[in-house]
């Protein structure tokens, strides 16, 4: 840590990162367990929001109980100058919650990833064959999760 | 399922910001037409049972100075189990994923997401999984987002 600013964010997101107090007030609950006033624990949560620090203040929804149990990585082999044009068509699918372009190497030629959450698996492909028809493409993986090691939200 | 129409309003409302006010489920309810006593008891019982993991800031590692990658590993059938878990004693893997190509086969079979304070500790911990497990970690860093944003849509 750089400064002391910064010490007081980390040490304000370590004491909510496991969830906000549900009650009523919870920034003054906040500020009375940390020692800091109401205001001063709204500034900051809106000042790291602002920074993109924090992605987003709500709520992180246990997908596959409200029954969203289809959860496929699709990678897909895109020449590097259509990268962005791509990109930018396979965002624009609600269904398609993460879209990043990664390195490949020897052995892996797939350069752009989408996670595709869905009811059903059915529903992903659908998602799929409309990326296809859209952009193209045709040469892709569908990789589904046979198992769960581990699916934590990242604490710092 | 259980959830009742108010908790599916609620659920699909809470995965944007909840507002920065003194009342924050005053305002809410407000949006939503339900009394703040309601909304909290119904988040409540939504985290009791496991609907919301928790309602808490989403990090963003990179902003937050911390380094992280997406890794894959080709693991021997056999060994599934015990390479598995030892990529999940680490505390900066929030994801680890048995995965199968559908339509095509892939050797990378385990997949997993790892943040650490900076790159020096990434690849460190990195290189030693590789000498616990004498896998190959291939790293597959973002190059660019395009997209990043968990919001489902609530029937």
């Amino acid at each position: 840590m750089t400064n002391k600013k910064e010490d007081t964010d980390v040490k304000l997101i370590k004491h909510i990162q496991e969830g906000l107090p549900l009650t009523k007030t919870p920034y003054k609950d906040i500020g009375q367990a940390l020692g800091m006033p109401e205001e001063e624990v709204i500034q900051r949560l809106k000042k790291l929001l602002e920074a993109g620090k924090i992605r987003r203040l709500a709520a992180s929804i246990a997908h596959r109980k409200i029954g969203i149990n289809a959860n496929a990585m699709c990678v897909w082999k895109v020449p590097k100058e259509r990268v962005d044009e791509v990109g930018k068509i396979m965002s624009g699918f609600e269904e398609v919650t993460h879209c990043y372009e990664r390195p490949i190497y020897p052995d892996w030629e797939y350069n752009v990833f989408t996670m595709i959450h869905g009811y059903t698996d059915d529903e992903c492909e659908a998602v799929i064959q409309a990326i296809k028809e859209k952009t193209g493409l045709n040469d892709y993986v569908i990789l589904y999760s046979e198992k769960e090691f581990k699916k934590v939200g990242v604490r710092i | 399922m259980i959830l009742t129409e108010t908790d599916r309003k609620i659920l699909h409302r809470l995965q944007s910001n909840i507002p920065l006010l003194s009342r924050p489920f005053l305002e809410l309810g407000k949006e939503l037409d339900i009394d703040e006593d309601t909304i909290i008891e119904r988040i409540k019982f939504m985290v009791e049972k496991g609907y919301i993991r928790r309602l808490a800031p989403i990090i963003n590692t990179q902003a937050m100075g911390r380094e992280a990658t997406l890794a894959a590993v080709k693991v021997p059938e056999e060994r599934i189990d015990e390479v598995s878990a030892i990529i999940n004693e680490y505390s900066g893997v929030s994801h680890n994923y048995l995965r199968k190509g559908k339509n095509k086969h892939i050797p990378y079979n385990v997949w997993f997401t790892m943040s650490a304070k900076d790159d020096e500790e990434l690849h460190c911990r990195l290189k030693e999984i590789e000498t616990r497990t004498g896998l190959t970690v291939r790293t597959l860093p973002t190059a660019k987002k395009f997209k990043i944003g968990v919001r489902f849509k609530i029937y």
